[in-house]
């Protein structure tokens, strides 16, 4: 008996290999649901391991996690028309600037038409232990230590990513708290090779970015997103780079915290940051004309409305808000916040709203 | 020596046979000769420089083309490529239209209005490059040409076609914002 079933084993195999080819491509088989969720670069850390345990509890979801900088984040769905079913990006506000009333081609609705407000960050200065004048930095004299021309800075390009325009922001508040008049020409203003101004109106200081933004000196390093500056940083090309706490924390560098009048991290000093904001000085885009304001750092997420799976999109967002999600972030340095704010909360998806509470208007 | 006696049906039906592969033959060659696969794209580049022309992609395709192999990555470090690239030097369309100076840069422009600009160094070849390990790398003889072909097929609806902006080089990736998709605009522009 034993000798005819090995000599039938071959032939019971091929059979089960071609049931199942059979049944798959009858579609008997159920096909995981495929989740697109674009992300900020600065949340792809703590977004990884929420991807893994969202695919534990939820095993007929495969989730895919996508990066960029924030403003690239939206350009992807209201410009390449790329489909995402999440996006979540370091600055709430590109969500209305550039979704709402920007509507989804052959249809009726605008590609967004609410947002959560979810967690908030700091900039400041990121760094090693071998960079120069590594153990004499401090947050009196950090703008000293970076006009050095001995010094290498890095920064994001302002055109592509929020912490590129907010570092900006960052060095003109620096100026008004300091009562230092210099510190942004000597930190930016000089380094590139088209001149770059800051004009001044009503109390409001308006950085103007030109269209072609070179470094003139090898002592600046810029790159399209703020986490290439990380390996410049590992490397010892650079010594000191514009960051996110967060982001610094997650990768081990030194991080040198800045006053909370200038790190646009706090909401009580909302004020002061509306005193800066940045202009780019040319048509960016197709449908606006960004300006950037000085606000507290807020990240915001949204499911579009052309999501192709928005019931799935929502139960990977009530996941990210659960108490296992939280955990996962705050492990990462980026800690999520509570309640959660929204700007119209009517829209959010039923399992959502729960967890939101309609912002103040005048809240940021 | 032996001699075969054929039957005479089959000879006919050899002579048939040769007949069909022979037309077959004639046909696919002369299919060959007018039907390229760049036939049924149809598109206009515009140049502005000293003055404006327009160019039709059969124009484009006359021009010298300059191949290489490079490739880019998404902001986060998602590696496309590298890949075999065809295309027209940026530099060579400028020329078209006066050429561009070390006091001028280009912006480049795509059919959904969105754009990027090129320094004077940059078109000679001044872009930080990378190897597909994503390390800093140095790298002589960049140039930014317009694709129309990767890796010998025209590109796709989704990858930019017709055409594509890519930095070429031996075997380097660069930053992918630089890569804008759907041409139809290149201007050469004065700083104020």
């Amino acid at each position: 008996v034993t000798a005819i079933t090995y000599k039938r084993l071959p032939a019971v195999i091929t059979s089960l290999v071609l049931l199942f080819v059979l049944l798959l491509s009858a579609g008997c088989i159920p096909k995981k649901t495929e989740l697109w969720v674009i992300v900020a670069g600065s949340l792809l850390v703590p977004m990884d391991q929420i991807e893994t345990e969202f695919e534990r509890e939820y095993p007929d979801i495969d989730v895919f996690v996508e990066g960029h900088g924030s403003i690239q984040v939206i350009r992807h769905i209201t410009e390449l028309h790329h489909e995402a079913d999440v996006i979540a990006v370091a600055d709430y506000s590109l969500i209305p600037m550039m979704m709402y009333g920007n509507y989804i081609p052959g249809s009726d609705d605008s590609y967004a038409d609410w947002h959560l407000k979810f967690s908030t960050n700091s900039l400041g200065i990121a760094y090693t232990s071998t960079s120069k004048y590594a153990d004499e930095i401090n947050s009196s004299n950090w703008y000293q230590i970076l006009s050095d021309p001995e010094v290498t800075l890095g920064i994001s390009d302002a055109r592509f990513d929020a912490c590129g325009y907010r570092a900006m922001m960052l060095c003109q508040l620096a100026e008004l708290y300091y009562e230092n008049t210099s510190i942004f020409e000597r930190l930016i203003g000089s380094r590139f090779t088209q001149p770059m101004t800051v004009t001044e109106s009503g109390g409001v200081y308006t950085i103007s970015v030109p269209e072609v933004l070179e470094p003139a000196k090898s002592n600046l390093a810029v790159r399209g997103n703020s986490v290439w500056l990380l390996f410049l940083l590992d490397s010892g090309d650079i010594d000191y780079a514009f960051q996110y706490r967060s982001v610094a924390e997650q990768h081990g560098l030194e991080f040198l915290e800045l006053p909370a009048e200038i790190d646009l991290s706090s909401e009580n000093h909302s004020e002061s940051y509306s005193r800066v904001k940045v202009r780019l000085d040319y048509q960016r885009f197709q449908t606006v004309q960004p300006e950037f304001y000085g606000e507290p750092i807020v990240y915001g997420l949204t499911i579009p409305n052309n999501a192709p799976h928005p019931e799935q999109a929502a139960q990977f967002v009530e996941f990210l808000f659960s108490r296992e999600g939280r955990s996962i972030s705050s492990d990462y340095h980026q800690p999520l916040m509570t309640p959660l704010q929204a700007d119209n909360l009517g829209a959010l998806p039923d399992n959502l709203q729960s967890l939101a509470e309609q912002e103040d208007e005048h809240s940021y | 020596l032996k001699i075969f006696r054929v039957p005479q049906t089959s000879i006919r039906l050899l002579l048939l046979i040769t007949l069909a592969i022979s037309a077959a033959l004639v046909t696919a060659s002369c299919n060959s000769d007018t039907g390229s696969v760049y036939d049924d794209i149809e598109w206009d580049l515009t140049l502005v420089g000293d003055e404006e022309i327009v160019l039709d992609f059969d124009q484009l395709l006359k021009m010298d083309p300059i191949s290489g192999t490079s490739g880019f990555f998404t902001s986060v470090g998602i590696v496309n490529g590298p890949f075999d690239i065809k295309g027209v030097s940026i530099l060579d369309l400028c020329d078209l239209v006066g050429g561009v100076n070390s006091s001028e840069f280009v912006r480049v422009s795509a059919i959904d209005q969105y754009s990027m600009v090129f320094s004077y160094n940059q078109l000679h070849g001044d872009f930080i490059t990378y190897d597909t390990g994503l390390h800093e790398i140095e790298s002589d003889d960049l140039v930014t040409v317009l694709m129309y072909e990767l890796d010998g097929e025209p590109l796709t609806e989704d990858l930019g076609s017709p055409l594509r902006i890519a930095i070429i080089g031996d075997n380097v990736l660069t930053e992918g914002h630089y890569w804008v998709k759907w041409i139809d605009k290149v201007e050469i522009l004065h700083f104020d």
